[in-house]
């Protein structure tokens, strides 16, 4: 744990450093950072040299932006998730270059089902996120994990969990009142 | 839902990246205008940061860093944040106000005003251009009906917050009052309460004290050049500091 808060304390001093203009600090967050950018993309865009672009766009963009990065309104690490997560889900959302025509689209199911649930299990026990996860319903709890980790929308986890549209609506609603709640 | 928990229930989805288009829009103009909605939205992702932070990070291709490099050689940064204080001077507006601009710079209305707005970090796609004033419209009821960008090239951007109803025959005008001599200027005109980009104008980029309003009028626009339907929303250009 106390590993972790000083990656996070040496992204965020990095961070800043590259809002001063240097670029020397943007190559080492690089360095840290660019292989589980990668990794968080692919989970939403699936395909590699999709996920590439996204992060190298994404340090692009984190260049441009990293002047206006505040310490103390969150972490480093967050900041550039977030940008790879957008620039990921928009990828996603204007379709069009996701061709899924190649792959079993069975299996490619069952793959996206799994990397939501493994990013779930890999928490830590004592995380109060696990434990915040774990209170809500089963179904519930697929939900919000497909749409925050492999970028599912509305519609596309109705299919999965074989159940209506407005149904996983009001689930997700609620679930992400019920987690706000839990982790206050 | 109550208000509070509907705002908990829109930070959440905004963050699980479920909302798109216009509700994707309003809520980014939340982020902007509302601090309450800006810190949920930071709580909650830096907790739901924890699942990213599981994945396995992958091989980076060797010459990636290279092509970083070459892509930001020439790339601007932004300015730092500029603070936006609330500014809550709140004078009744009233719905039919006399269109004479004395009076209209004399009415202050309830908004919240950046320049050069850096504000939102990751949050905004950040390839778009950042608009360089945004000033929250009020309704006459006081409070926020419409958010108005302005971009480097003169054009604007208006994004409703409500639904407008634009009876038969009338269409909603977009006016900016710059300079008192010359009286309201039309930037354009509106025929539904979609997100509306209206293009550039000839005159200065807008300036502290510059007003904004949208009126109702006769479709295709006002007859005499200058308002004359009911005021729909206005607000107030305020330079951070003042007010």
């Amino acid at each position: 744990m106390s590993r972790a808060i000083s990656d996070d304390d040496i992204c965020d001093r990095l961070l800043v450093s590259v809002g001063r203009g240097d670029r020397a600090a943007l190559g080492e967050l690089f360095t840290r950072e660019a292989g589980r950018m990668i990794a968080i993309a692919r989970r939403i865009v699936r395909r590699r040299d999709l996920a590439e672009e996204v992060v190298q766009e994404s340090f692009v963009a984190a260049w441009r932006a990293a002047p206006r990065f505040d310490p103390a309104r969150g972490r480093a690490r967050a900041w550039l998730t977030t940008i790879v997560r957008n620039r990921s889900l928009n990828l996603l959302r204007d379709g069009g270059r996701i061709d899924l025509a190649t792959e079993d689209e069975m299996s490619e199911h069952r793959n996206r089902d799994d990397a939501s649930s493994t990013a779930y299990e890999r928490l830590d026990d004592q995380d109060a996120l696990k434990q915040c996860l774990e209170r809500l319903e089963p179904q519930r709890r697929r939900s919000v994990l497909l749409s925050y980790v492999v970028g599912y929308s509305h519609g596309e986890i109705a299919a999965e969990l074989n159940v209506p549209v407005g149904t996983v609506k009001a689930w997700i609603r609620r679930s992400v009142v019920a987690l706000q709640d839990c982790l206050s | 839902m109550s208000d509070e928990t509907d705002r908990s229930a829109r930070a959440g989805e905004y963050v699980l990246g479920l909302l798109e288009g216009r509700d994707a829009e309003a809520a980014e103009m939340e982020m902007r205008t509302d601090p309450v909605f800006r810190s949920q939205v930071e709580a909650f992702a830096a907790r739901m940061n924890g699942l990213d932070m599981t994945a396995t990070p992958e091989v980076v291709p060797s010459n990636m860093w290279q092509r970083i490099s070459a892509d930001i050689e020439g790339v601007s940064q932004d300015s730092p944040a500029t603070a936006i204080p609330p500014h809550s001077s709140a004078t009744k507006v009233s719905s039919r106000s006399p269109m004479r601009p004395a009076q209209w710079m004399a009415i202050a209305a309830s908004l919240l005003v950046g320049v050069a707005t850096g504000y939102l970090g990751g949050w905004l796609t950040i390839s778009e251009p950042a608009p360089v004033v945004v000033v929250v419209l009020d309704t006459p009821e006081n409070v926020p009906g419409a958010v108005f960008e302005a971009f480097s090239d003169n054009s604007v951007r208006i994004v409703p917050l409500k639904d407008f109803v634009v009876p038969e025959g009338k269409i909603m005008q977009v006016w900016t009052l710059y300079d008192k001599s010359v009286g309201p200027v039309s930037l354009g005109t509106m025929t539904s309460s979609d997100i509306t980009k209206l293009g550039a104008k000839p005159f200065q980029a807008p300036g502290p004290e510059q007003l904004y309003e949208i009126t109702l009028e006769p479709f295709p626009g006002s007859p005499t050049g200058k308002p004359t339907g009911p005021i729909l929303v206005k607000g107030f250009a305020t330079l951070p500091g003042q007010g």
